[in-house]
């Protein structure tokens, strides 16, 4: 077999591997949507749709919207939107703090700076496993417990993100242009706002959206520090979903989708930046 | 003042990082610190407590059920390791090859259970392996027509190669990612010298991709280990906050969270976690010393 | 001011996409939710885990709340339906956390444990002896009923039901074979009485009938045929007590009956459909029965209807106790709730009430252990299933002597660990061939009740509430 010859097969055959591969990753997506839309009694007829005689031999007009309705019905409304505030507030705040408190360890000179940088950094090391209970503890005295402030307030100050930021503007923010805005008579505030940020948008962007995945799926705290109904997020209604007397797969399965749409969605819109924030710690390290 | 003065910069360094200091010192020092106090109480909810000096850590030692949570956590992590990193250093090498087409679609495709979290994922996952209308169990009576293959009970005879299986879908497109990311690295040059000087593939990929990729790999593999042990939410959520039979699926944060939060007893799960915190201190000085080690080297 | 103003707007040009996106949702969202307004609830929580009780409640709370209209000051009672673990989960982490839960919570005996662990002062339910007594409740309750829910004489739920114990036997058969097994008074006696139905007239090796089904797997029996015998597995302090003399005679007499050639009782599954089918086959003449078990025949069993009969418990010594009791349920008020008046009222209501009393009886078979409401007509009631017996009566006939019970959360591990020493004797037993003496037996008993004994202290020196320590 000539080399070329020998490279087309070993070609077809990568992409016959990689596309067995892909199935096995895309078919719980396509099982889920299509048992999202199955009544009670449909799901355990097909493995995917149910068998019918429409088109293609599948009973169409058994599908349902019922799983998502009654999803509404039962509250999870409520937890979407507890989620998208969570999220996006645990985002938002923890962002700029962390932004902020990067860029002063990067970039200010005062007493104490060696020994700050060393105690944050150093906190990478504690597990979070470690302040599980303790913190419970905590937030019990604060009278925390229950409350939304109990639940994001922890996640305000994250020491992974000092971590990224600080390495954001040592790499991209360049010393002589802080002086050359303080000599025209910049403020500090100024140059934090108007120059750094700037600088280390796309670190901004992966933080918010680390963050805000984190927040988004991070269910051992809420499951802890919430007890309202009212309060809880989707990661932990879903779970509660499943601990019934009888399971009700499809209400599972829609809640599943739901849970997961809007995150699919939001990084579809900003994968570059999430994707170029996770490995430059690795690569760069 | 004028605004050169190098006092307003302090002032407003300290100003900008406050916000920051406090919340750490409240929610990170803190804790830590009490909770070496806590592992030395016995506590039945926040609320009451009382001295038992280093009795928990007595009691932890002798807890065949810790023990079990620890073989079982271990086991995870080492089959995890060494069967997720290989596939996804081998995913990385395929979708590295210059001419293959739909790279970044591929990609994507990979790295998407990421996307959907790992709560959800064990949702999922735990729909999946259901005994008779699961897509597992499903799929594999379809492709073998053998339909005793539908009662396999996974969540109640093979715990362990369930969570594992689970894990692959969620994490080998991750890892992933960073692999390609250092073959990317990979300096062109050096592999056509060595395709210059003959090597085949196979050779070069033992002596110029793998040397370049290791720190790469070191970090991924020591990732995915301090992962691994602080496994949680995927047992959980798929025994339903138990450990399954004989607690085949007890892992050792699943452990503490019993005890800490189902049995109130704060202390002892304190202590639990300051053991798995020594594991992986251990693991994590373990990465500084090979990391110090290979700059030594070069 | 203006300064810092024009400066954050000048940088958000720089802001790309992904912060746009995110800044918005916390807006919207957070502005949601502030506008959502959170219904307060003035209505009273109630959980229950039993379907039946729910179905019983609901009419007799919405009748309530319409009649009461000005007088509760409006209140509904909301009746929750969950599972038991989710009722024992969401009840501990309330209690732990100090957060309200529900105003009152159903807990059934098995799950209660929990509630006891620590220190008395941490039990998340209030104590309500203080209000029975001052309400005159607390002598109307019958005595022994309120132990498995009072620590130290303090008392944390109001029960639900008594269940006490009686024996139901196949009458068909005895009276077919001229038996008259109500002459039996001591187990002893009882044995001997069905000895002759025990021949093997049909051939295949094994004796037709077993006068009893029990089996040395059956915990629950256990520990009700030891309670009843006068043997106690914790003290009044919570002091784990298993190896006694009489817990040692006890039990090796309840494993003699399972030993040997010559065994009186035979093991059948209580609640499989096998079982059932045994029972009908008439494998056993005679059953451990509490009142709940009658309504379980009932509804499973119907082979067996007409054909049975109850009698007291016959006695382990001549003059001994001759019933016992098995399972329960009892009505928490957790301290966070903030309307425990509501609450209580609703509660005594509902647990006092004639009409709750005769539809858990009919229903469920169910006695109140309300002693006022015992004239009721309707415990009188003949029962066809029984051969028109007025078991209602006979039960509430022996509920004042039911036996004492352990509150301790250390009782369900202990009695486990007697199932497991009972397995040990036995199987021992079946090593050594013809006929099993009493007397080794219960030295065997005394071995294994010591065993357990410093297992069960084991447990309880890790948990430094308990004020047992390890020596």
């Amino acid at each position: 077999m000539s080399s070329e010859r020998r490279s087309k097969v070993s070609r077809s055959v990568t992409h016959l591997i990689l596309l067995l591969l892909a199935t096995i990753v895309l078919l719980p997506y396509a099982w889920l949507l299509v048992a999202s839309l199955k009544s009670r009694e449909d799901f355990f007829s097909g493995m995917f749709f149910p068998p019918g005689d429409g088109f293609l031999g599948i009973a169409w007009d058994s599908l349902t919207l019922n799983n998502y309705t009654n999803l509404l019905d039962m509250g999870f409304g409520r937890a979407a939107i507890n989620s998208i505030f969570y999220a996006s507030t645990s985002a938002v705040f923890a962002t700029f703090l962390s932004a902020a408190t990067g860029y002063v360890l990067a970039k200010s000179k005062f007493r104490g700076r060696t020994l700050m940088t060393l105690v944050v950094l150093g906190s990478l090391i504690v597990p979070p496993t470690l302040l599980i209970a303790p913190s419970y503890e905590l937030l019990y005295h604060l009278g925390l417990l229950d409350s939304v402030w109990g639940l994001l307030l922890p996640t305000f100050a994250p020491a992974f993100g000092v971590f990224l930021f600080r390495q954001a503007v040592q790499q991209s923010v360049p010393d002589e242009l802080i002086e050359a805005a303080r000599i025209d008579g910049c403020s500090e505030i100024g140059i934090f706002m108007v120059i750094v940020m700037p600088l280390i948008r796309p670190m901004i962007g992966a933080f918010l959206l680390i963050t805000f995945l984190g927040m988004w799926n991070n269910f051992i705290s809420p499951q802890i520090v919430l007890q309202s109904a009212s309060k809880q997020p989707l990661s932990v209604a879903i779970a509660q979903l499943r601990g019934v007397y009888r399971t009700d797969y499809g209400l599972l399965m829609a809640a599943t989708v739901v849970s997961v749409a809007p995150v699919a969605v939001l990084f579809l819109v900003l994968q570059k930046q999430f994707i170029s924030g996770l490995t430059s710690g690795a690569v760069k390290g | 003042m004028s605004l050169r003065s190098p006092d307003r910069r302090v002032v407003f360094a300290w100003a900008a990082m406050t916000p920051f200091i406090v919340l750490f010192v409240v929610f990170m020092v803190y804790p830590l610190i009490q909770s070496a106090f806590l592992a030395l109480n016995q506590t039945y909810g926040p609320e009451t407590q009382i001295f038992v000096g280093t009795k928990n850590f007595e009691l932890l030692i002798e807890d065949p059920v810790f023990w079990k949570a620890i073989r079982n956590t271990l086991i995870y992590t080492l089959g995890s390791l060494f069967i997720q990193l290989p596939l996804a250093f081998g995913l990385a090498l395929v979708l590295n090859s210059r001419r293959l087409r739909g790279r970044s679609i591929y990609r994507l495709i990979f790295f998407s259970p990421q996307l959907m979290g790992l709560v959800f994922v064990s949702v999922l996952g735990a729909l999946a392996f259901e005994k008779r209308a699961g897509l597992v169990n499903r799929t594999l009576a379809w492709i073998t027509t053998d339909a005793s293959l539908l009662e396999i009970d996974w969540l109640q005879s093979y715990i362990m190669p369930t969570l594992i299986l689970i894990s692959l879908w969620l994490y080998v497109g991750f890892n992933m990612i960073y692999f390609l990311a250092a073959l990317q690295n990979v300096d062109n040059s050096l592999l056509e010298a060595a395709e210059i000087d003959g090597a085949g593939p196979l050779n070069r990929l033992q002596h110029v991709i793998i040397p370049s990729v290791r720190p790469v790999a070191t970090f991924v593999v020591l990732l995915s280990m301090i992962g691994s042990l602080q496994l949680f939410e995927l047992p959980y959520i798929l025994l339903q906050g138990n450990g399954g039979p004989n607690n085949q699926g007890l892992t050792i944060v699943m452990y503490l969270y019993q005890n800490g939060f189902e049995l109130g007893d704060l202390g002892y799960a304190s202590a639990v976690g300051w053991a798995l915190a020594l594991m992986l201190i251990g693991l994590a000085l373990i990465q500084i010393w090979m990391v110090r080690r290979e700059e030594a080297m070069r | 001011m203006r300064h810092a103003l024009t400066l954050a707007l000048l940088s958000l040009r720089h802001l790309s996409t992904g912060v746009w996106i995110i800044a918005s949702l916390f807006v919207l969202s957070g502005v949601t939710l502030m506008f959502s307004i959170e219904r307060s609830s003035d209505d009273l929580e109630m959980w229950v885990f039993s379907p039946e009780h729910e179905a019983m409640y609901t009419p007799m709370l919405q009748q309530m709340s319409e009649q009461a209209g000005g007088d509760i000051e409006g209140k509904n009672i909301e009746l929750s339906l969950l599972s038991i673990p989710a009722i024992k989960s969401r009840m501990m982490s309330g209690f732990f956390g100090g957060l309200p839960t529900a105003d009152m919570i159903e807990v059934e005996r098995a799950t209660v444990g929990q509630v006891f662990m620590g220190p008395p002062e941490a039990i998340g339910f209030r104590d309500i002896t203080d209000r029975l007594k001052a309400e005159g409740l607390y002598d109307q309750i019958n005595a022994p009923s309120l132990s498995p829910w009072s620590v130290n004489g303090h008392t944390y739920g109001l029960p639900h039901d008594v269940h006490p114990v009686m024996l139901a036997y196949r009458a068909d058969l005895t009276e077919a074979a001229g038996i008259d097994l109500s002459l039996a008074t001591t187990w002893d006696e009882f044995f001997t009485l069905l000895r002759p139905m025990m021949a093997d007239k049909d051939a295949d090796g094994r004796p037709d009938h077993y006068p009893l089904s029990m089996w040395v797997t059956q915990q629950d029996n256990i520990e009700l045929l030891m309670l009843q015998g006068g043997g106690q597995l914790f003290d009044a302090k919570g002091i784990p007590t298993l190896d006694t003399q009489i817990n040692a005679e006890l039990l090796a007499e309840i494993v003699s009956w399972c030993a040997g050639d010559q065994r009186v009782a035979t093991d059948i599954d209580e609640f499989s459909a096998g079982g059932h089918q045994a029972r009908v086959d008439g494998e056993a003449i005679a059953y451990l029965c509490p009142d709940w078990m009658c309504s379980i025949w009932k509804m499973h069993v119907p082979g067996i209807a007409g054909k049975m009969k109850l009698m007291p418990l016959p006695a382990f010594t001549p003059g001994g106790r001759r019933t016992s009791v098995r399972g329960g349920t009892m009505l928490g008020f957790p301290k966070t709730s903030e309307e425990f008046d509501q609450a209580w009222d609703t509660a005594i209501e509902l647990y006092t009430s004639p009409e709750i009393a005769r539809v858990l009886y009919r229903k469920v078979d169910i006695i109140s252990p309300i002693r006022s409401l015992w004239d009721d007509p309707v415990y009188g009631e003949p029962d066809p299933f029984f051969m028109d017996q007025p078991k209602g009566l006979m039960f509430i006939d022996l509920a004042p002597e039911i036996p004492i019970r352990s509150s301790s959360p250390y009782n369900y591990n202990a009695v486990l660990e007697i199932r497991d020493a009972a397995i040990n004797m036995l199987n021992r037993s079946q090593d050594s061939s013809g006929e099993v003496s009493l007397s080794s037996l219960i030295e065997q008993a005394k071995r294994e009740l010591e065993r357990a004994q410093s297992a069960i202290e084991r447990q309880m020196t890790r948990n430094a509430f308990t004020g047992v320590d390890s020596q």
